[in-house]
């Protein structure tokens, strides 16, 4: 077989590199080893963590929760603007009446909207948008809002009903 | 999603989705990935989508650790299609926005975005540099090339370069 060039051997070499094949942990001799090292070495990183880097964890796995739950096709009665909204607030370890002095609103109308007997105002997600410095803005507090409208309209075909008598004519067929 | 086409520059559409397992078959046979991965598919694995012609173009598989001592991701195999490898590849970023999401779903599932890998001999330079990963060289008679470790400042900074 004839050697392969330099410049041969750096393309195979580059190609390695962008393909990243990385296989093979899972199975084999030292994975106990490996893991170990692995808790030791996450452990000794840890230690090193400041404050700020500890709120930025806790904030970017909600933001992510966030946005896949928006994103999703799934309706969790679970999941609503209050839910994700209380969240923000105590991965702040802040009390309720703490934060609402922060963005200048009323705590009680902070609670109602926690609690979901009332729906948030505009006005409130624009302050979060700048309380948290962009990093949640308006656009992603608002389509959490669009899904919780979703999920009260499949909850409750009332809330459409009641404008029946409003509509005259409709489409005669149905897809 | 920091998936570009080479030709032109221009950023392209590409999602990453669960790969079901009527299409690890469908893999095998496009003969467009050169790692067997029928031996993943009781496993999680993600595959890079190119839209609108939902070309696969990259596939990772992640093993979740969620041991109170581990609490991170690691990333057990990562391939790019051999479209994309090489002087004629079509699109670029493919393995950053692998590397990146793996990133992203450790965050999202509290491991504070801790990801890790055992480097291929020869890479552990390019893992360092074009990931931000770092090298411990845990030297055992099965494992010379030691482990790599993404901490949250790292792998914050692969999900902004390569997701936002």
């Amino acid at each position: 077989m004839r050697p392969a060039k330099k410049s041969e051997r750096k393309s195979v070499a580059e190609e390695i590199k962008e393909a990243l094949v990385a296989p093979g942990s899972l199975k084999g001799e030292g994975r106990k080893e490996m893991l170990e090292s692995f808790r030791a070495i996450r452990k000794k990183i840890t230690e090193q963590y400041t404050v700020e880097d500890e709120f930025v964890t806790r904030f970017l796995q909600l933001k992510f929760l966030i946005e896949d739950y928006v994103s999703s096709d799934v309706f969790s009665d679970r999941y609503f603007f209050g839910y994700f909204l209380k969240e923000y607030i105590s991965r702040q370890e802040k009390k309720n009446k703490e934060f609402a002095w922060e963005i200048d609103i009323d705590p009680a109308e902070l609670s109602l909207v926690i609690n979901r007997h009332r729906r948030p105002t505009d006005k409130l997600i624009f302050r979060l948008d700048i309380h948290s410095n962009k990093n949640f803005p308006a656009q992603l507090w608002f389509k959490v809002l669009e899904k919780d409208r979703a999920i009260e309209l499949l909850q409750d075909s009332s809330i459409i009903d009641r404008e029946k008598k409003h509509v005259k004519r409709k489409l005669s067929f149905s897809f | 999603m920091g998936v570009r086409e080479v030709k032109s520059g221009i950023s392209v559409v590409a999602v990453i989705e669960r790969l079901a397992l009527r299409e690890f078959r469908t893999i095998r046979a496009s003969r467009s990935f050169g790692f067997d991965w029928m031996q993943y598919r009781s496993l999680e694995v993600y595959k890079l989508k190119i839209l609108p012609d939902n070309t696969i173009a990259g596939l990772i598989c992640l093993i979740d650790h969620s041991v109170e001592a581990e609490n991170a991701i690691e990333i057990e195999c990562l391939e790019v299609s051999k479209e994309n490898v090489g002087a004629s590849k079509r699109f670029d970023g493919i393995a950053g926005s692998l590397i990146a999401f793996a990133c992203r779903e450790s965050f999202k599932r509290g491991h504070e975005g801790f990801v890790f890998l055992r480097p291929k001999t020869g890479l552990i330079q390019h893992y360092t540099e074009a990931y931000g990963f770092r090298h411990f060289p845990l030297k055992t008679v099965s494992r010379p090339e030691g482990i790599m470790v993404a901490d949250g400042r790292a792998a914050a900074n692969l999900i902004k370069l390569f997701l936002e």
